[in-house]
């Protein structure tokens, strides 16, 4: 169990929406990620991909399950409080609206900075600020954005601030909630770039939480896919996306658009109906690293 | 094919407290009747402003600086806000990218899509505007049209609200639709089923379409022809297999080379250098000439005129005038992805 | 839920309104009960100086003052429950005979100054939301700040220097000339000076609100829509917009009653009108206990009520409050 990171077993998070609404956002949630790998989460808006997050970041408390990181059980407040700094530092979370996330009235010098300050750990390069530098170098951003303000940036530049400031604490995991969903294609395939350098040269693991597919395929080495708060399929991402199993997976595959317009006029959206979901099951697993959705109790 | 919308020379410019932001520049180009166009580029390209140009939706601080736009030889460049009222909706009328913020929340899907059948036809009876609430409905898909009716937005999904919208836009038979990154804002799966939906309609109808969007795979799905944007400026229009299979801007290149879809295994993402300029105080020459690994020493000069490659295929680069060296694409041919 | 049963919904607003006021009576016993003064002052005048200690035992007794406050508050309250609420000590009648006729005059100045206020801030709003930026609209916004920036009562002052004193125009006081109580036209009068200082002094606040709101809608994107599928300015801003601020409109201007009522209060005091704001003062002022305790209650009972109907309003008006049960049918998106 050692090549583990990351190990959530059983995971639930409901949200009470009225005295007698609730709604299960993640329902009895279970997949592992491996040290050093990128693994991608997708699936469509309101499928629980965020709350999943939020639950393993410990801002949502889950409604039941557990959540291991290295070992440690981070939904028990017992636990959590005993490993509390390792906890909050060798994880970090990149949000998709960097416009909101980051402080509108710290200088970026500061918002890389901060996490160290907090957590009083002495900056290895000297000072906050030389190390806020190099973390920006990191990220490709030279040191005369480090009085910058984040308004004064681009979209993909807070992008890469964030990543820094994460970075600064030399994570263990990285969790990016929708990292690239509301920048350019270009500056996409920057961000892209810079995650896939980052992981290579620092050995950590990522949480790739997405909707575009494409960079899933691109990106992630296995990826697991969510329909209504459930995981219905769990694989390598070639195999996942070389024959796909369940019918909501291959629906999805077949939505995403290619760019080549002799193929999409004659590509055919493969419909998935949701009245055919069965809610009863399991993950199966049907061939080395390939989980899929079995429904009902065969 | 007749031009059912001309644009010639088109300028809109913003007044700004830092100055003059030009949005568009100089664009120019025609909308043939029951064809898609799609209009491709970056934020802040110009494209969603050249849109809203058209149907003068702009706010106080935009103005038109040159160009005309003319509507079945009609040229309608100096129309004002009354004249405008009634074209809009009866010869053109636009869908948004977020459909929950174009719905008024308060106000039922029904009336919201009667209030449009309404506008053109201020003495239609009521049980005929029910009836073509109905139908609309029923064109957009979507399904219980009479229970749907008396709800509001906030009970509707995503993609419901954008087929509502879909039915108000075209609630009295246009000629134009635009739709501004339509899809942008829904889901995959859903966002597939809007754009057949929108095919559909295109050829059940005939409405001419322009389509915004910054996804070329979306534009693949959809369009017939396709123009490419930068910093305000058409930089290649062709149909849809010229510019996918056959690009010959750089720009297109890069904007291409730039999706995971194209990348080999183990490569990485290619990458424009640089940052799209401002669109204050642009340099002279070609705005993208800085970012463009072929640039010519005349491209930081000179802006490069629309060189003609086929009937239909137009690029502004200078690597198409024939005293340029010959250099070989990285892109075209056909999709290995 | 509400819809279904419109005897549950308003039954417990009524519970809620009963409850509220008995508490606000519980706390406006206690606190003036605790303020420093002498009640007997007010019944005896300055006899009480002269008074011996048993005397003074007899009158506390006599006018139920010596018991602890618990006591006396129960037995306020039974009496009040019967429509008993004690008789005035300054005025030595039943209180509601003192506030009754000073009550219609506030109801007068006040009223009809907020229905003024509501219908002239809704018309100018509307006027400068449409000439947004240009010269009426400036104009407007530039008058409103500098009247409301001016106190009331120095304004007052002013008017009645200019009107009541130099011009002889209008009356500077009272609500009606001696004798003429019944004279409609005096009374008509006797408003103008201090109805234009309510209106004018509230007015321009709630006209920069709407004005403001208006253009906030204006920018929304469904106006773009709205726009788009050929509607014209005037049924944009009267049936999208418009409509859309009426909810908010309608509650601030609920809860504002209380404002616009407390602003009265200080003119009649400015310009002697006799109504429940001279008249709270002074029972303030003299321990009145009883009338005190029924006008703060007044008070309190409009202020309730009023937010009450504002939310009442709110529910009725959004349909997103109206069917708290109908979030079922809403696809949730926003989790995730």
């Amino acid at each position: 169990m050692d090549d583990l990171i990351l190990e959530v077993q059983h995971l639930t998070h409901q949200f009470r929406l009225t005295k007698n609404l609730v709604i299960k956002a993640v329902d009895d949630l279970s997949f592992q990620i491996r040290r050093g790998e990128i693994f991608g989460l997708v699936g469509e808006s309101g499928s629980g991909k965020s709350t999943v997050a939020r639950c393993i970041m410990n801002i949502y408390q889950p409604s039941s399950g557990r959540i291991f990181y290295n070992g440690i059980n981070v939904c028990d407040p017992k636990e959590f409080r005993k490993h509390k700094k390792i906890l909050q530092t060798s994880r970090q979370l990149i949000f998709q609206d960097s416009a909101s996330s980051l402080n509108g009235r710290m200088q970026v010098a500061d918002i890389i900075g901060e996490p160290m300050e907090i957590h009083h750990i002495k900056p290895p390069r000297g000072s906050l600020r030389a190390e806020a530098e190099f973390q920006l170098h990191s990220v490709g951003l030279d040191k005369s954005y480090l009085n910058k303000y984040p308004t004064e940036l681009s979209g993909g530049m807070r992008q890469r601030v964030a990543i820094a400031r994460a970075l600064s604490m030399e994570p263990e995991l990285l969790v990016a909630d929708e990292p690239i969903a509301s920048l350019d294609v270009s500056i996409q395939a920057q961000i892209i770039n810079l995650f896939k350098h980052l992981q290579a040269e620092h050995d950590f693991s990522i949480l790739f939480i997405a909707h575009d597919l494409s960079v899933v395929k691109y990106l992630c080495d296995r990826v697991g896919v969510m329909y209504r708060g459930k995981l219905v399929e769990v694989a390598q991402t070639k195999e996942l996306f070389s024959s796909p199993k369940h019918p909501y997976t291959k629906t999805l595959l077949s939505a995403i658009p290619v760019p080549d317009p002799r193929r999409e006029r004659t590509r055919v959206l493969q419909e998935f109906d949701p009245a055919l979901f069965e809610w009863d099951g399991k993950l199966v697993e049907i061939s080395p690293d390939h989980l899929v959705w079995k429904g009902g109790n065969q | 094919m007749a031009e059912l919308l001309e644009i010639k020379n088109l300028s809109v410019s913003f007044d700004t407290p830092q100055g003059e932001l030009q949005a568009v520049r100089d664009v120019s180009f025609s909308l043939h009747a029951g064809e898609v166009l799609a209009l491709v580029g970056e934020s802040g390209c110009g494209k969603s402003v050249l849109c809203k140009s058209i149907m003068k939706l702009l706010h106080g601080n935009a103005r038109i600086t040159g160009g005309s736009i003319l509507v079945d030889g009609v040229d309608i460049t100096n129309y004002r806000q009354r004249d405008m009222e009634r074209l809009r909706g009866r010869l053109f009328s636009m869908v948004f990218q977020d459909p929950m913020a174009t719905l008024n929340p308060t106000i039922s899907i029904g009336e919201q899509i009667a209030e449009a059948v309404r506008v053109h036809h201020p003495k239609m009876e009521r049980e005929a505007v029910y009836q073509r609430v109905m139908e609309l409905m029923k064109l957009v898909g979507i399904t219980e049209p009479e229970q749907r009716y008396r709800q509001y937005p906030y009970h509707f999904s995503g993609g419901m609200r954008q087929r509502s919208v879909m039915a108000i836009a075209l609630a009295s038979n246009p000629k134009i639709l635009l739709a501004d990154e339509p899809t942008t804002s829904l889901d995959v799966t859903i966002q597939a089923q809007i754009l057949d939906l929108l095919r559909d309609i295109q050829q059940k109808l005939g409405t001419a379409t322009i389509f915004v969007s910054h996804d070329l795979g979306v534009v693949a799905r959809i369009a017939d022809r396709v123009a490419v944007m930068y910093a305000g400026k058409i930089v290649e229009i062709g149909t849809a297999e010229e510019i996918f299979y056959d690009p010959r801007h750089p720009y297109t290149w890069a904007l291409m080379r730039s999706l995971p879809a194209f990348a080999r295994e183990g490569e990485e993402l290619y990458t424009i250098p640089g940052m799209p300029p401002t669109m204050i105080d642009l340099p002279p020459g070609d705005a993208f000439a800085s970012r463009n690994e072929y640039a010519l020493a005349i491209d930081y000069e000179e802006m490069p005129p629309m060189f003609q490659i086929s009937d239909t295929h137009y690029a502004a680069t200078w690597l198409l005038d024939e005293r340029a060296p010959k250099i070989t694409p990285p892109m075209g041919g056909d999709f290995h992805g | 839920m509400n819809r279904k049963n419109p005897y549950v919904y308003y039954g417990k607003k009524i519970l809620i309104f009963l409850l509220s006021v008995l508490l606000l009576s519980v706390v406006i016993f206690y606190v003036a009960r605790l303020a420093p003064g002498d009640p007997l002052v007010s019944y005896y005048g300055d006899r009480v100086e002269k008074m011996s200690m048993a005397e003074r035992e007899w009158a506390e007794e006599n006018l139920g003052l010596n018991d602890p406050i618990h006591v006396q508050y129960l037995r306020w309250l039974q009496n009040a429950l019967k429509g008993n609420f004690g008789i005035s000590f300054k005025y030595k009648t039943d209180v509601l005979e003192v506030i009754g006729g000073r009550l219609v005059n506030t109801l007068i100045l006040g009223g009809i100054g907020f229905v003024l206020i509501f219908v002239l801030a809704l018309g100018l709003g509307i006027l400068c939301a449409w000439h947004e930026e240009k010269w009426l609209d400036k104009l407007i916004c530039k008058v409103g700040t500098i009247i409301s920036c001016i106190p009331e009562f120095w304004l007052s002052l002013i008017l009645i220097l200019i009107f009541a004193i130099y011009l002889r125009w209008l009356p500077s006081s009272s609500a009606y000339s001696i004798g003429k109580a019944k004279d409609i036209s005096d009374r008509i009068l006797h408003l103008i000076l201090p109805m234009t200082i309510v209106v004018g002094s509230h007015l321009w606040y709630y006209a920069y609100m709407i004005r403001n709101k208006l253009l906030e809608e204006v920018r929304a994107e469904y106006v773009l829509l709205a726009k788009s599928k050929g509607l014209d300015k005037k049924s944009i801003l009267f049936r999208h917009c418009l409509r859309n601020i009426i909810p908010s409109y309608l509650s601030i201007m609920a809860i504002s009653v209380p404002h616009i009522l407390g602003g009265t209060y200080i003119i009649e005091t400015v310009f002697s009108y006799p109504g429940i704001g001279t008249l709270s003062y002074e029972s303030a002022r003299y321990q009145d206990y009883n009338l005190l305790m029924l006008l703060c209650i007044l008070s309190g009972a409009v202020v309730i009520l009023c937010n009450i109907i504002a939310q009442t309003i709110n529910e009725h008006i959004d349909p997103r409050m109206r069917e708290n049960e109908s979030i079922e049918t809403t696809e949730v998106t926003e989790i995730g």
